[in-house]
């Protein structure tokens, strides 16, 4: 353990994850001072458990896991003033993609494309996803991130945001019908 | 009675589009897996819908921010982890 200790290497750790493990979180936390303190914790944190750290997984992996914990801290803290910003997000009905037997509204009806092929493409995707993600009202970007971005499943999402399943699916469904619209719309532009 | 069940399986493709997210997390009855593969099976849109929401799902993990931490940022993390550095 001492070993690890003063084999730690904490100026290495910003050298070369500091970038990375900010790039991650700020799409994930959509504000730079946030993503900023989130790192800054995490190696602190990272610091701090060091006698934990088994080296099972990779520097990387771990000092990623620590991060995603404190990404997920950060939606729960703000869980009880943002269950009640959900409320007008939820009765908002100006998102008319279906008539009134359900069926598409001709100028939303999906068309075509294809998927991202290239790593180039791959990339320009991802970061078109970014952009629409943050075009999404506040509940539905928070339950998009999590699902989709941060790959949590709904009971836990409901857990961390503090909202019921119901209204879960109601978010997920919208928020998957706008960002299918806008990645279309801004990919056959390019 | 054929009539009858058609009417039964029968959904819109609001109600598909919904189904869709919930089959993700393998969320779904065996009746309403059936309701929405037939839907599916018919109708070109909730498939065009399905196949693109997959590809969303797919690429969205890997989102990352293009823009590098901030020099002042890096240089205060920096002091900070260095007096906190265990033994010193």
């Amino acid at each position: 353990m001492e070993k690890l200790k003063s084999k730690a290497d904490p100026q290495k750790w910003l050298e070369q994850y500091g970038d990375l493990l900010y790039q991650y979180a700020l799409p994930r936390v959509n504000d730079t001072s946030i993503a900023e303190d989130l790192v800054q914790d995490t190696f602190l944190s990272a610091l701090k458990g060091l006698e934990n750290y088994k080296g099972e997984a990779s520097e990387k992996n771990w000092l990623f896991a620590i991060l995603k914990n404190k990404i997920i801290d950060h939606y729960r803290k703000r869980s009880t003033e943002q269950a009640v910003l959900a409320i007008p997000d939820m009765h908002i009905m100006d998102d008319h993609w279906f008539n009134e037997e359900g069926g598409w509204v001709e100028s939303r009806m999906p068309n075509d494309w294809q998927p991202a092929s290239s790593l180039v493409e791959r990339k320009e995707i991802q970061q078109i996803i970014a952009g629409c993600k943050d075009h999404l009202k506040t509940m539905q970007k928070n339950v998009f991130i999590l699902k989709y971005m941060e790959d949590m499943n709904s009971g836990d999402i409901c857990k961390v945001l503090n909202i019921t399943p119901s209204n879960y699916w109601i978010l997920i469904h919208r928020a998957r019908l706008q960002m299918r619209e806008c990645v279309e719309k801004k990919w056959l532009k390019t | 009675m054929k009539k009858l069940m058609m009417k039964f399986l029968m959904i819109s493709c609001n109600e598909a589009t919904l189904l869709m997210a919930k089959k993700e997390e393998g969320k779904l009855s065996l009746m309403a897996r059936i309701k929405l593969s037939w839907h599916t099976s018919m109708c070109v849109l909730c498939k065009k819908f399905e196949k693109q929401s997959l590809e969303i799902a797919k690429e969205a993990r890997h989102v990352m921010a293009e823009e590098e931490m901030p020099f002042f940022t890096r240089e205060k993390i920096g002091r900070l982890l260095e007096q906190e550095l265990p033994g010193k």
